[in-house]
This record gives structure tokens, sequence and C-alpha cells, in this order.
């Protein structure tokens, strides 16, 4: 292993700690300003090991968004989200970060359904539960003002909660916070899926909805992989991991259908991949994913 | 004497973020949001690519490779900007797989190292987005400094719903 200079962008937490103990004695050839850049010098090691894979998962407003672009706008279904009141249950940290995670996206779902005074509602208690799990300096209380003054602007709304979302993600990140991040992540992903599953009134093979459902088996599996890089470290993930592993069990019932071959052509500006495979899911097993979402949401919820 | 303190304190902290495990190369604590900062495009007018949750940023030598693995939707479009440090180059490799079958669908060394590659599928599909750091793709540098093998590179990922022709059900 060798020591090499690398550049790390001054927005990072490394960057403050060197920037507030040693700026005074660095001399200007030292200083990158290219790209807000500062130079130090680690360890780096020079031989890729082997790839290692980064699980990533969709945030649960794109899911939110998904849903309210295919026409489902239902105001009626508030009711479903997880009741603010239920807060008074969460003591232990699983269901904190479970549940902080929960109310995340319920508080996207009023931001992208134009439920405003309901955001000011959910903005409380994600407040309320992220001070208690160390994020009170990424959820400021000027975020309440910014959504009091846009409670009519969904776009704005959508925004701010998004924002709210990823750099909460980001602290708990760089905060090695991992155990919290991945239950975060879980809950807020479960309950994307659990009121979309909300959003079908009546099962249909074709319903858009129905099908983003059957494609979320993709996003357990990064997920479920995801919480496999935290269980060691805590049995509360591990636990939350065979929860969502019942669950995968549900989703691979489903039936893969070949479209095609895959094909690659340019269609104007953008590449069209086409063929590929289609999850195909029917009543059945979409019941039985419901009935374990509802389940596992509850637990989660009730903190059963 | 205090900058040796500092220099020798920096560098068992930094070391250790590395000693932990492997994974933390590419790192994204230390680069953080570099995506969000540095890969955005100018928008034009009327374009309504959202931000995709999905983005990363990774800490990189020369020679490294790194991958993630993304979902994309049938009915989206996507839009992937890399970006990196100037000290890094600007000749950097990315190739996407189709996850399930490893099929190749996408190599930026066959598009002139394109930076930004637009796409859309027509099911959705878990990828594999590998993003690759040749050796030698320091850019000539005018700081007077040593050549720098390691930096902060950036992967963002946008999305917007495709506009659908023709009839539909829904």
């Amino acid at each position: 292993m060798k020591i090499k200079t690398i550049l790390i962008p001054t927005s990072s937490l490394l960057f403050t700690l060197l920037a507030t103990s040693c700026a005074g004695d660095r001399s200007e050839e030292e200083i990158l300003n290219a790209k807000d850049t500062i130079q130090i010098s680690v360890d780096v090691p020079k031989e890729s090991p082997e790839y290692e894979i980064f699980f990533q998962v969709p945030s649960p407003g794109e899911m939110l968004s998904f849903i309210k672009s295919v026409g489902k706008r239902d105001k009626s279904k508030i009711n479903i989200l997880n009741a603010t009141e239920n807060i008074n249950k969460y003591t232990d940290e699983k269901s904190k970060a479970l549940n902080f995670g929960i109310y995340s996206t319920d508080l996207s779902y009023c931001s992208i359904f134009n439920l405003g005074s309901e955001s000011i509602k959910y903005f409380k208690v994600v407040k309320q539960l992220g001070d208690q799990l160390g994020l009170s300096a990424t959820i400021k209380p000027e975020i309440l003002a910014r959504i009091e003054k846009n409670i009519d602007n969904t776009d704005s709304l959508v925004v701010i909660t998004d924002d709210l979302y990823y750099s909460s993600f980001g602290t708990l990140e760089e905060g090695k916070q991992g155990n919290v991040l991945a239950l975060m992540v879980a809950g807020g992903w479960l309950e994307s899926v659990y009121i979309a599953i909300n959003m079908v009134d009546k099962f249909q093979k074709d319903n858009p909805v129905v099908q983003r459902i059957a494609d979320q088996k993709y996003t357990l599996e990064n997920l479920i992989q995801f919480l496999k890089k935290h269980e060691e470290s805590s049995p509360d993930v591990k636990q939350v991991k065979a929860d969502l592993e019942e669950l995968m069990k549900s989703f691979n019932l489903l039936k893969e259908e070949k479209i095609s071959n895959t094909t690659l052509k340019q269609e104007g500006s953008k590449k069209l991949i086409g063929g590929g495979i289609n999850l195909v899911i029917d009543e059945k097993i979409f019941n039985e994913i419901k009935t374990k979402v509802l389940k596992l949401r509850n637990n989660y919820t009730q903190n059963q | 004497m205090r900058k040796s303190i500092i220099f020798i304190l920096s560098s068992i902290l930094i070391s250790n973020i590395f000693a932990q495990k492997r994974e933390l190369v590419p790192q994204a604590s230390i680069c953080g949001q570099f995506h969000k900062k540095y890969c955005k495009l100018e928008k034009a007018k009327g374009e309504k690519w959202e931000y995709n949750s999905q983005s990363r940023s990774g800490l990189f030598s020369q020679g490294m490779t790194s991958k993630i693995r993304c979902v994309i939707y049938k009915g989206m479009d996507y839009r992937l900007t890399l970006c990196a440090e100037t000290a890094i180059g600007d000749k950097i490799n990315f190739k996407i797989y189709d996850s399930r079958t490893n099929e190749l669908l996408f190599d930026n060394a066959s598009a002139d190292n394109t930076q930004v590659f637009e796409f859309q599928s027509t099911s959705t599909r878990p990828i594999i987005i590998e993003v690759f750091v040749p050796e030698g793709a320091t850019e000539s540098d005018n700081s007077g400094l040593k050549s720098k093998e390691a930096a902060c590179v950036g992967l963002l990922i946008e999305h917007k719903k495709t506009n659908i022709q023709g009839f539909t059900r829904y």
C-alpha cells in the first residue's frame, strides 16, 4: 500500500476537520482551487479488490410520484398513513428507525398528493424521531417554516420533503449509522409498497400500479442485500432482513415471461433497450404479497 | 511540528477509514454528494429530469473498478451522467449490464467515452453499472503538484416519465 495524494471535495466531513485545524498553516501551493478541492495524503489500496457491488434502493418518493403520474389521486386515502399518534409507541431504536422511514414516506405522500396541512403534522413526527436518532442538525426547525410557506405549492413541498429524505440518508451514511440507515430505508420502502397496494381497488393485471408492485421484486432484492451489510452488527437489522426474506418468497412466485432477446437501438437522443423479461403477477400472488405487506407494516407501526 | 502532528492525525484517521473494510473504497462518505454538485447538466428549457436516489459518489484511484446495482423501470427515461475531479482525468469508463443475464447493454468506450447516456428500457430490469478509472487518465497538471491518482467520481442518475405515444389503456 502506498501513500498517495487524493483530492477531497470541500463539502466533505474530512475537509471540515482539516480546514479548521490547519488552514492557517497551508501555503497557497498546497491549496487546489479547482472544483473546491483540498489536497491531503492518505493510504489508498492500489489493487482493486474483488468488485464489491453497492445495492441501491430507489426512494419511496419515486414510487409515490409514479402512482400519481398514472392517475391515482385519491385524497380520501389519507387514513391509510401511519397515524401520527403512534409515535408514542416507538421507544426503542428499531421502531424509531423503521417508523422514521415510514413517516418520511407518509410525509412524501402528503407533499406529492397536495395534502399541505397533513404535511405539517407528518413533518413534526419525522422531526421528533429524527432528533432522537441524531438527525437534529439535518432536520432543522426552519424546514417547518418552509413547508408552511409552501403549503399550497405541491412542487416546492415535494422538493423540500425529497431533500429531507436525501439529507437524512446522507447524514446517516456519513455518520456511519448504517444500522439506523438500513432500518429507515426498509421502513420507507415497505410504506411505499403498502401505499401502492392500497391504491389498487380491484386487481387488474394490466394496471400499471400492480405491475410496479410486481417489479418491486428487484428493489426488494437490492434492499435485502443492503440490509445484509449491516446485519452482523445489529440484531434488529437481522430481524428485519428475515422479515423481508419471508416477503421475498412471495415475490419469487412471480413468473418470468421473456419478451424477446435484448435489442439496442437509437431513438432520437436516447438508446432504447428492448426485450428482456416481464414479471407476471396474478391475483393469487398479488393477494399473498398484499397480506404479507399489510401484516409486516402493521407489526412495525404498532411496534409488535 | 504542528503541521506534522496534524498530518499524522489526519493520516491515521483516514487510514482507519480505508482499513475498516475494502468496501469503503469507493468511499461515499468522503465524496458525499459530489454527484449532486458537479454532475448536473444545464437544464434545457422544458426538460423534466428528476433526481434519482440511486445516484452515488465514490473515491476512486486509477485502475480501479466499482459496481452499483440499480433498478430501472419500464415507462421511464433515464439519464446517467458521470463526472470526476479533473485530477483523475476525463476518460472514465462505464458499462451497463443486465444484472440477471449479464448481457452488456452499453459501453461508453464504444461511444467516444461519452459521460452522458440517455436511455429507456421496454421492461423493468435490475442493472449493474460498472465504473472504471483507467490508468494514466490523469490530465496534465497545471497546479505544480505531482500527479493525483485518487479523486471523487460521481454518477448522477436522473429519470422522467416517458412520453407515451399512441393509445394507452391507462
